[in-house]
């Protein structure tokens, strides 16, 4: 009882921690490419010029579970480590984060792969600044680790569910 | 559906169909797969109605099985026991076929019970063919005896290329299961699966003091010693249940023989469930998740068009009468 308290707090913690960073970091304007004429790249991915990186921020709750902060003048990159305990969770995860990137489409702000070391990443640009509220995507972030991890969670007590329901079934076939 | 028929559907329909249209001649020759490599062909001809030819094609049976003339041991005799005069066994059977049974429906008693009796049990041929040996070994357990030529080791085949094992002895009978799935998802999923049957059985929460013992390790047990390495390459470890003289009393028999046959296929297929089942949930999370981001936009879109309002507001007749009021009563003043 008292773990999974104090498991709450952390993760209370953890996203505290980083929707602050993150408020902080989201200060993005919008900059043209300087090597290119008529180019607006996302200068976290290009890292052309270091002048226009900034310090990247990484934050973890333990060993397993980090986020990298990358910032630049005009985006903004958020790398996310998602707890895998075991072999189950670690498909788990795997399959659902999959399941995501595969649709990056729908969420604008997710990146089709994660930076390596990873396991999901977002990246955000002066453009969807402009198109949402910054804190409401903040929010949107710190609701998507939150799920992330819930949907770990339960989707790994409903395997275990089931599996006991299947092995009772099956060996009441013999009684 | 939990638990695995042992009927084939689709043949119980296709039988009940035809007998009810024995009349009626119809040319059909008609193929379907079932889970594991089984195959069925079923062939009625106009001219002969009340004959129908089943085929049962059966999984490629791996090195060590017994088969005796392309079937299971015992599986002629336990074809002969199940369906007496209605089926006869062609030799040989159809082309690319284990075995083809001649389905004489005019043989058929005319009592209704037990016509729709023996229609679910050619329905479920797979287990009386598939299931034979086990079946021998079982009954004999039932009576406390060994059956002669099978009281070591014995491999039987249950998918393409791949045996589960039995250890007969007189009081009790090892059934040892190889577990391999294809996808590394699957072999986690079945793995955490197996540890779960070995779980139920200890706490015995459910009333299952009764049931077999299940064990599950990860590598071969000593039991299997002497059994080649290519057969005992798992990467789901092993699962072993030992069957008591209890589990296999007369009513209990074919339950078991159909449980212990398809135990690879019920979890594989509950494996299979599961994953359904975690893409139901996890397309309904993106849903949700999509939502949470469109609500940063919308928000956005609202701010804005309350913007406008306002500035449409000062323009309104109402206001602006108002404000020519309050400048009046300013100007009065």
């Amino acid at each position: 009882m008292s773990s999974s308290v104090e498991k709450a707090t952390t993760m209370r913690l953890y996203l505290t921690c980083i929707r602050n960073t993150l408020e902080a970091a989201m200060c993005l304007q919008n900059f043209p490419c300087q090597e290119v004429e008529r180019h607006n790249k996302p200068e976290v991915e290009m890292k052309t010029s270091p002048e226009l990186l900034l310090n990247p921020v990484m934050i973890c709750r333990n060993e397993a579970e980090k986020c990298l902060i990358e910032t630049s003048i005009n985006s903004l990159r958020i790398s996310l480590k998602v707890k895998q305990a075991d072999e189950l969770e670690n498909i788990l995860a795997k399959k659902f984060l999959r399941f995501l990137s595969m649709r990056a489409e729908a969420f604008q702000v997710l990146r089709r792969k994660p930076v390596q070391g990873y396991d999901i990443s977002f990246l955000i640009s002066n453009f969807h600044c402009e198109e949402m509220q910054k804190q409401r995507l903040i929010d949107f972030i710190v609701q998507f680790m939150e799920d992330i991890d819930k949907e770990i969670n339960e989707l790994k007590m409903s395997v275990n569910t089931r599996g006991r329901l299947v092995a009772t079934e099956f060996l009441k076939q013999f009684v | 559906m939990i638990l695995l028929q042992s009927q084939s559907k689709y043949l119980l329909q296709l039988l009940t169909n035809r007998l009810q249209n024995l009349d009626k001649g119809v040319e059909l020759d008609c193929q379907w797969i079932e889970f594991d490599d089984v195959r069925f062909n079923v062939q009625t001809s106009v001219k002969n109605s009340h004959i129908l030819l089943l085929s049962l094609s059966l999984p490629t049976p791996p090195a060590g099985a017994l088969f005796v003339g392309g079937l299971p041991y015992g599986a002629i005799e336990a074809i002969k026991a199940a369906y007496g005069t209605v089926v006869q066994i062609l030799d040989p059977p159809k082309d690319g076929f284990n075995l083809t049974l001649k389905l004489n429906f005019s043989k058929l008693s005319p009592d209704e019970d037990t016509r729709q009796a023996l229609l679910m049990k050619v329905a479920s041929v797979r287990e009386v063919v598939l299931g034979a040996p086990l079946r021998v070994i079982l009954k004999h357990l039932a009576s406390r005896s060994l059956a002669p030529n099978m009281d070591q080791l014995v491999s039987i085949v249950h998918r393409p290329n791949e045996s589960f094992f039995l250890i007969p002895q007189i009081e009790k009978v090892t059934v040892i299961y190889p577990m391999r799935f294809k996808d590394s998802t699957d072999t986690c999923l079945a793995t955490s699966f197996l540890q779960e049957f070995v779980e139920a059985r200890r706490t015995a929460s459910a009333g299952l003091n009764n049931a077999p013992s299940c064990q599950w390790s990860p590598s071969a047990p000593q039991e299997l010693e002497g059994i080649p390495a290519k057969e005992l390459s798992a990467n789901a470890g092993f699962v072993s249940f030992v069957i008591f003289p209890r589990h296999v009393d007369s009513k209990k028999l074919d339950r078991t023989v159909w449980n212990l046959s398809t135990f690879h296929a019920y979890v594989s297929y509950h494996v299979k469930c599961s994953e359904g089942f975690m893409h139901t949930r996890m397309r309904r999370r993106v849903e949700s998740l999509i939502e949470a981001l469109d609500r940063a936009k919308s928000d956005q879109d609202k701010t804005k068009k309350a913007g406008t309002k306002t500035s449409f507001k000062r323009l309104s007749i109402k206001d602006s009468r108002s404000n020519s009021n309050s400048r009046a009563s300013a100007s009065w003043k």
